[in-house]
C-alpha cells in the first residue's frame, strides 16, 4: 500500500489529494521527517509513490497537520486568491512548508522553485506566486535562530513538531529484513508508477542508505547507490567538484521526485534519456555490483545492454557507483532540451568532461540520450576528439562522427530527424559553452 | 427592480473580494467529491476497451464475480466500442485494487476490426469505418457565405492561401471525473464533480427511468471542469446501477490515464484559408475549407470568418469521426481554433503588405471596444518601439491576437434568499462552483443587496434540490446568478420592510432601509435588521425570484499581445511576456476575475507550446495518456503577465471564462513566426518544428 491510500481511505485524511498518481502533479505531497543527527530534517515527497514501508519511522506530516488557525501561508493563499479549484492547494502549501523548513536562508524566488513538482490548472500560478512572495516576506525576518521554534511562533506549524526528534528516537526504526522478497525498493518512483498494482500484495524489500551518500578514496568519488538526488544537490563535496551541480540538478525531474528518487534506481531503470545515466556516462564511472556470491565491478558503459536491458545478474544489486575525482583542470557541460524546462523527460539531454593539457584534448567522455535504446556513451566521437585541439572544424567533424553513432527514433519527444539534429547542437553547445573564445565563429 | 449602482458606491460588487470558502481549502477540509466516504462503502472500476475498434462479442464476467470482495458487477455496456478507452464492463469490490484485479478476470471476446485514426486518412471513401454500419466517416457539409467571394478575390491585390492545423487539447481538471451514488429506498444520492447540478439530474433520470424528484445531486467542492464536466455522462449511470445492485454506496472514480483518454477534449482543426485585400489593407474576401474531429464525436467546426470585417466570404466545414474519445465543450469551443489560424492568416497578409499587424487590426476590426482594447494592449507590451532584438541564439519577436464571446445570462435562473428570524441569511441557488468563486459571488451580491455584512450570509450552492441554474460553462454563471440573487435578495428585503410597516402601522413606502437600519419616514425611533428579523419569530422569509433584465448582458471583446524569446539552436521557445486587454462588463469580484484571465492564458500556452493528444496510427492507442507525457505548463514556464480590464461596467454582468481563453495562441504563434522569420502552422509549436522549419528556411536560402 502507498502512503496515499493509507492517508485517505484509511485515515480518512482527505486534505491529500490524488491528481495523477505517477509524481507529476503534487496534489498528494506530503511531508516526511527523519532523524538527521540530532534534529528532524524534512522533505517533501509525493504521497503516491510511497510505500507504507517507506513511512515507517518517519514523521509523516499531511496538510492536515500543519498549524489551521492564523497559519500565514493560510492567510496568503485566501488574500491573494491563490486557491481557485483548490484541489492543487493542499500539495503546494506542503511544497512551501517543506522549503519554509529546510531552506538555510528564505528567498521567494528559491520559494517558487520549491513548487517545481506542483501543477495548477487554474490560476496561472500569478496569485500562487504572489502568495509564496507575501509568505516569504513575512516570515524570512522571523526565521533566524532555530528554525523549529520560529515557526510554531509563526503559526506555521503546531507545538508538537518540537517533541519529534525525541518521539523518533524512541521508536524503534525499522530494519529491512533480508528475505527473499517479491520486490527490491529504493526510492519506487519509478516502480509505482509502472508496476503499482502488482507492488500493492507484493512483499518489498527496501533497500537501506549508507551513512554517507558521498565520500572520496585515493582520488576517487564514490556514491551510495542508494543516495538520493537531493542527497547528491546537498553535497558539499559534489558541489565544489561541479559549480553548476545545482542549476543541473535542479533539471532533473521535481523537488518532490528528487528527495526520493535514487542514483541506483535510475541506473537501473535504464531510461535512454535518464538524466543521472547521462551524467555518470560522462564522469566514466564505474558501478560496483553485490551479488550472494561475489561483488564485482564493471564500467557504467558496459551496463546498458540494449533497450531497458541492463548487465545485472538476478541477485545483484548496485552498491555504488565511483569515478575518478576530476581535477581542477578538467572542464564538464550538461545539456538538455525538454518541451517544458522542469519536471519533463528530456527530448535530447547530453553530458561532456573533458582534460586539456597543453592545448589539446587530453582525455574526453561524451554521452547522449535519447538517441539511441540506450543512454549512449559516444565511444567513437570520444576517441576522434583525443589529442585534438579545440578547434570549430573539429567539432564540426565530431558531430558527424556523433551523428554516425546515434539511432534515434520518432516518439512523443520528437521526431528522429529533429533528435539528429539537435544532438549536433548540444555537442556544439558543449564546446561553446567551454570555450566560448575558440568557438566564436560558430556562435555569430 | 433596481439596477447595479456604481462599482464606486459598492461594498462587495466589483471590489477584491476573498473567496468565502478559502479557509476550507487552504486547510484541506473543502470534501470534494473524490473525498466522499461512506461507511461500507465500493469502489468501482471500468473495464476499457484496449482495441480502437471491436465488436464485443460476449463478456464473462463469471471469474470477476467470484473473486472475494466483489459485489457487483455490470457486464457487456455497449456491442460495439468505437476507441481505446471505450466502456466495455464495470465492478464495484471492497478496494480500488480489489475492483482492478477484477477487472483483469473479465473475459472478453471481442471482433478487432479496422479502425482509422487520422483525420486525412478517415475522409478517404477507402477508409475504414469508425463506426460500424455507417456510410462514411465525415458529416454533411456546412456551408455558408455572404457578398460574392469571387469578386472579392477580383478586386484583391494581394492573395494569401494558408492552411492551418491544430491539436487536440485536453481539459485535464485536476480532480478527475468521479461520483459516489447512494440509494435509499428508490431515491437516488449522488455526489458527483460536475458542472451541472440539474442536468444531470433530468439526464440521469432519463437514463434509469425514474422520476427527477428522486435524485439528488451534489457538488460542493469540485476540481475544475474546464467544460469536460457537464453531466450525467456513463459513469454516472454505471455507479448509480452498481450501488442498486450492491446495495450500498459505490464509488467510481475516473483515473489520470481514463481522464486523458475518455472524458473529452478539444477536437483538431484543419484549416484551408485564403484571404485577399487591397494594398491599402481593405479586406475583400475570405474563404474556408475546414475539417476536424471530434474523435467519435463531433463539433469541430469554427466560426468564421473570425471578427475582421470581409464584405465577402464563403465558408464550408465537415466534420470527421475518427477512432478517439469523443470531444467536448472546452473554453470557448471552436473560437481558440478559429483565432488562430485568422490570427496568422492575417500576420502573413500584413507581412506581404508590407504593414504594421496593428495597423491592418485597426482598419478591418469593425469593434469599437476592440479597436481601443488593440491601442491599451500595444502600448503595454511596448508594441510601436518593438523590435527583433538577438543575444547569442536568442531571439525575440511580438505578435497580437484577438477574440470574441458571447455568455449572458439564462432567463429560467432561479434563486431563493431566506431571512431568519435571528437576522442570519442564506442563499440557495442550484449553481455550483467549479473553482472560480461562483459561492463567493452568491453572497457577494447578497451582501451587497441587503447591506449586510459579507459573514451574515451563507450561501448555498451545489446542490440539485436548489432553484435551478444553469451548468456552469459558457461563461453564462456570473450573468445568470447574479442578477437572480439580488433579485431575490431585494424580493426578500422589501419583504421584510413590509412586515416592519405592518408591525410599525405604516405604509409600506413610509419604510426605508439602509446600512441595516430600517427608518420610519416621520418618525425618530430606528429598527435594526436584528430588530426587524425578530418580528418573524414563528416564521421566516423565503423568497424566489428568477432571473432579470438589465442587470447583465452579452458579447465580450478582447485582444492579447505576446513576447516570447526562441533558442535557435534547440527550437525552444520561452514567453517573455503577454498581455491581456478584456471587457467583461461588470466585474463582480476582481480578484477572482483576474485569475480568471491568468488561468486562461497558461491554458493557451499549454495549447501553443506543449499540450497534444497523439494517437499512434498502427495501434490506435495514445501515447501520451499520463501527465508524464501530456506535458501542461508549471509555475516555473510562466511569464510576466499583464491583465487590463476594459472596464464597461453600465453594460452589467457578463462571463469571463471563456473569452480569456482565445486569442493567445494567435499571438504566440505571430511572434514566433516574428521571431524565427518562418510561420509555425501547426500547434503545439514544439521545439523540433521550430528547428525544423529553421532548418528549412537556411536551405531554401542556401
Amino acid at each position: 500500500m502507498v502512503l496515499l491510500d493509507y492517508l485517505r481511505t484509511i485515515r480518512r485524511l482527505t486534505g491529500t489529494k490524488e491528481g495523477c498518481r505517477e509524481g507529476d502533479c503534487g496534489a498528494c505531497a506530503v511531508l516526511i521527517g527523519e532523524l538527521k543527527n540530532d534534529a528532524v530534517a524534512y522533505k517533501v515527497v509525493n504521497s503516491c509513490l510511497l510505500p507504507m514501508g517507506l513511512a515507517a519511522g518517519k514523521h509523516i506530516v499531511t496538510i492536515e497537520g500543519l498549524t489551521a488557525d492564523a497559519n500565514p501561508i493560510h492567510r496568503a493563499f485566501i488574500d491573494e486568491h491563490a486557491s481557485q479549484c483548490g484541489f492543487c492547494t493542499p500539495g503546494m502549501i506542503i511544497a512551501l512548508t517543506a522549503y519554509l523548513l529546510s531552506a538555510v536562508k528564505i528567498k521567494a524566488e528559491e520559494a517558487i522553485d520549491a513548487l517545481d513538482g506542483n501543477i495548477c490548472r487554474c490560476t496561472g500560478y500569478l496569485s500562487i506566486k504572489r502568495a509564496v512572495a507575501a509568505v516569504c516576506a513575512d516570515l524570512s525576518p522571523k526565521l533566524d535562530s532555530n528554525r523549529i521554534d520560529d515557526l510554531v511562533k509563526a503559526a506555521v506549524i503546531p507545538e508538537y513538531f518540537k517533541t519529534m526528534p525525541k518521539q523518533l528516537r524512541s521508536i524503534r526504526q525499522p530494519r529491512g529484513d533480508q528475505h527473499p522478497t517479491d520486490a527490491l525498493i529504493a526510492g519506487g518512483t519509478d516502480l509505482f508508477v509502472q508496476q503499482a498494482e502488482t507492488l500493492e500484495t507484493a512483499e518489498l524489500y527496501f533497500l537501506e542508505k549508507m551513512q554517507h551518500p558521498v565520500w572520496e578514496e585515493d582520488g576517487v568519488c564514490f556514491l551510495d547507490a542508494a543516495a538520493t538526488i537531493a542527497d547528491l544537490k546537498e553535497s558539499e563535496f559534489l558541489q565544489e567538484l561541479f559549480p553548476r551541480l545545482g542549476e543541473m540538478i535542479s533539471l532533473i525531474s521535481s523537488t518532490p521526485i528528487r528527495n526520493k528518487a535514487t542514483v541506483g534506481g535510475n541506473l537501473v531503470n535504464a531510461s535512454p534519456i535518464g538524466d543521472l545515466s547521462i551524467l555518470l556516462l560522462a564522469l566514466d564511472a564505474s558501478l560496483h555490483l553485490s551479488g550472494h556470491v561475489q561483488e564485482r565491478c564493471i564500467k557504467l558503459r558496459e551496463f546498458f545492454v540494449e533497450y531497458k536491458k541492463i548487465n545485472l545478474a538476478a541477485h545483484e544489486i548496485i552498491k555504488s557507483i565511483s569515478f575518478k575525482t576530476p581535477d581542477e583542470s578538467v572542464l564538464f557541460n550538461f545539456e538538455k532540451v525538454s518541451k517544458r524546462r522542469h519536471l519533463d523527460i528530456a527530448g535530447v539531454n547530453s553530458a561532456l568532461l573533458l582534460r586539456p593539457e597543453d592545448g589539446l584534448i587530453k582525455e574526453i567522455h561524451i554521452s547522449a540520450g535519447g538517441v539511441a535504446p540506450i543512454p549512449l556513451y559516444l565511444a567513437q566521437t570520444s576517441v576522434f576528439l583525443t589529442d585534438k585541439k579545440v578547434e570549430p572544424n573539429t567539432v564540426m567533424k565530431a558531430v558527424q562522427i556523433a551523428e554516425s553513432e546515434i539511432s534515434p527514433i520518432s516518439d512523443v519527444r520528437g521526431s528522429a530527424e529533429y533528435k539528429r539534429a539537435l544532438l549536433g547542437r548540444l555537442l556544439q553547445a558543449h564546446f561553446i559553452a567551454l570555450f566560448p573564445d575558440l568557438m566564436r565563429e560558430v556562435i555569430v | 427592480m433596481a439596477g447595479w449602482k456604481s462599482p464606486e458606491q459598492m461594498t462587495y460588487v466589483g471590489k477584491e473580494v476573498t473567496r468565502v470558502d478559502g479557509a476550507e481549502k487552504v486547510s484541506g477540509r473543502a470534501k470534494y467529491t473524490h473525498d466522499v466516504y461512506f461507511p461500507r462503502m465500493l469502489y468501482a472500476r471500468i473495464l476499457r476497451s484496449p482495441h480502437p475498434h471491436a465488436q464485443v462479442i460476449s463478456v464473462d464476467t463469471t471469474r470477476a464475480e467470484a473473486l472475494t470482495g466483489v459485489k457487483a458487477v455490470l457486464g457487456k455496456l455497449r456491442d460495439e466500442v468505437n476507441y481505446v478507452g471505450d466502456e466495455v464492463a464495470a465492478v464495484a469490490a471492497v478496494t480500488e485494487f480489489k475492483a482492478a484485479e477484477a477487472l483483469s478476470l473479465i473475459k472478453v471476446e471481442y471482433k478487432v476490426l479496422p479502425f482509422v485514426v487520422r483525420e486525412s486518412e478517415a475522409m478517404r471513401d477507402s477508409a475504414a469505418r469508425v463506426f460500424s454500419g455507417r456510410e462514411k466517416n465525415v458529416g454533411d457539409w456546412e456551408e455558408e457565405h455572404e457578398g460574392d467571394v469571387e469578386r472579392g478575390f477580383a478586386e484583391a491585390e494581394v492573395i494569401i492561401e494558408r492552411t492551418f492545423h491544430m491539436n487536440v487539447q485536453v481539459h485535464t481538471p485536476f480532480e478527475t471525473h468521479g461520483c459516489v451514488a447512494k440509494w435509499e429506498g428508490d431515491e437516488l444520492y449522488m455526489w458527483d464533480s460536475t458542472q451541472g447540478v440539474h442536468g444531470t439530474r433530468s439526464g440521469l433520470a432519463q437514463h434509469l427511468q425514474m422520476p427527477e424528484n428522486k435524485i439528488h445531486i451534489y457538488t460542493h467542492h469540485m476540481g475544475g471542469g474546464f467544460g469536460s464536466k457537464f453531466g450525467p455522462k456513463s459513469y454516472n449511470a454505471v455507479c448509480a446501477q452498481l450501488a442498486r445492485i450492491a446495495n450500498v454506496p459505490v464509488k467510481l472514480l475516473l483515473d489520470r490515464e481514463e481522464e486523458l483518454l475518455a472524458t473529452g477534449n478539444r477536437p483538431s482543426s484543419f484549416q484551408t484559408i485564403k484571404i485577399g485585400a487591397r494594398k491599402d489593407g481593405t479586406l475583400t474576401a475570405f474563404q474556408l475549407e475546414s475539417y476536424g474531429s471530434g474523435g467519435v464525436g463531433g463539433g469541430a467546426g469554427v466560426p468564421a470568418p473570425y471578427i475582421y470585417y470581409f464584405p465577402n466570404w464563403s465558408v464550408r466545414h465537415r466534420d470527421v469521426y475518427i477512432n478517439a474519445g469523443a470531444a467536448a465543450p472546452m473554453r470557448a469551443p471552436g473560437h481558440p481554433q478559429a483565432a488562430f489560424a485568422m490570427d496568422s492568416i492575417m500576420d502573413e497578409l500584413a507581412a506581404a503588405l508590407g504593414m504594421d499587424p496593428l495597423d491592418l487590426r485597426l482598419k478591418n476590426d469593425r469593434n469599437s471596444t476592440r479597436q481601443q482594447e488593440y491601442v491599451i494592449g500595444a502600448e503595454k507590451i511596448g508594441w510601436t518601439n518593438r523590435h527583433k532584438s538577438r543575444v547569442g541564439h536568442k531571439v525575440r519577436g511580438f505578435g497580437m491576437g484577438a477574440g470574441q464571446w458571447g455568455g449572458g445570462g439564462e432567463r429560467s435562473t432561479k434563486a431563493m434568499v431566506n431571512i431568519y428570524a435571528d437576522g442570519s441569511v442564506d442563499v440557495r441557488i442550484g449553481t455550483q462552483d467549479i473553482g472560480v468563486g461562483t459561492r463567493t459571488i452568491v453572497a457577494a451580491v447578497a451582501a451587497e443587496e441587503l447591506e449586510l455584512d459579507l459573514a451574515d450570509i451563507k450561501p448555498k450552492i451545489g446542490e440539485s434540490d436548489f432553484p435551478w441554474a444553469p451548468a456552469s460553462g459558457g461563461s453564462v454563471t456570473a450573468p445568470s446568478v447574479t442578477p437572480a440573487v439580488k433579485r431575490a435578495a431585494e424580493k426578500a428585503k422589501n419583504k421584510l420592510k413590509s412586515i416592519v410597516a405592518e408591525k410599525m402601522g405604516v405604509a409600506e413606502d413610509a419604510v426605508s432601509y439602509a446600512g441595516k437600519i430600517f427608518s420610519i419616514s416621520g418618525r425618530a425611533e430606528n429598527i435594526s435588521w436584528q430588530e426587524a428579523c425578530r418580528f418573524l419569530e414563528g416564521s421566516s422569509i423565503s423568497e424566489l425570484e428568477t432571473w432579470g433584465e438589465g442587470l447583465s448582458s452579452w458579447g465580450t471583446a478582447g485582444t492579447q499581445f505576446a513576447e516570447v524569446e526562441v533558442d535557435i539552436e534547440t527550437g525552444r521557445v520561452r514567453l517573455v511576456k503577454m498581455v491581456a486587454v478584456q471587457d467583461c462588463g461588470l466585474v463582480v469580484n476582481t480578484l477572482t476575475a483576474r485569475n480568471q484571465v491568468n488561468g486562461a492564458m497558461i491554458g493557451e500556452i499549454g495549447y501553443a507550446l506543449y499540450e497534444n493528444r497523439l494517437l499512434d496510427v498502427e495501434t490506435g492507442i495514445m501515447p501520451n495518456a499520463d501527465l508524464e507525457n501530456y506535458k501542461i505548463p508549471g509555475a516555473l514556464e510562466m511569464p510576466d503577465f499583464d491583465v487590463t480590464f476594459f472596464d464597461q461596467h453600465e453594460r452589467g454582468v457578463i462571463g469571463l471564462g471563456e473569452p480569456p481563453a482565445i486569442p493567445g495562441m494567435g499571438a504566440i504563434a505571430n511572434a514566433v513566426a516574428d521571431a524565427i522569420g518562418v510561420r509555425i502552422t501547426e500547434l503545439p509549436i514544439t521545439p523540433d518544428k521550430v528547428l525544423m522549419a529553421i532548418e528549412k528556411a537556411k536551405e531554401g536560402k542556401a
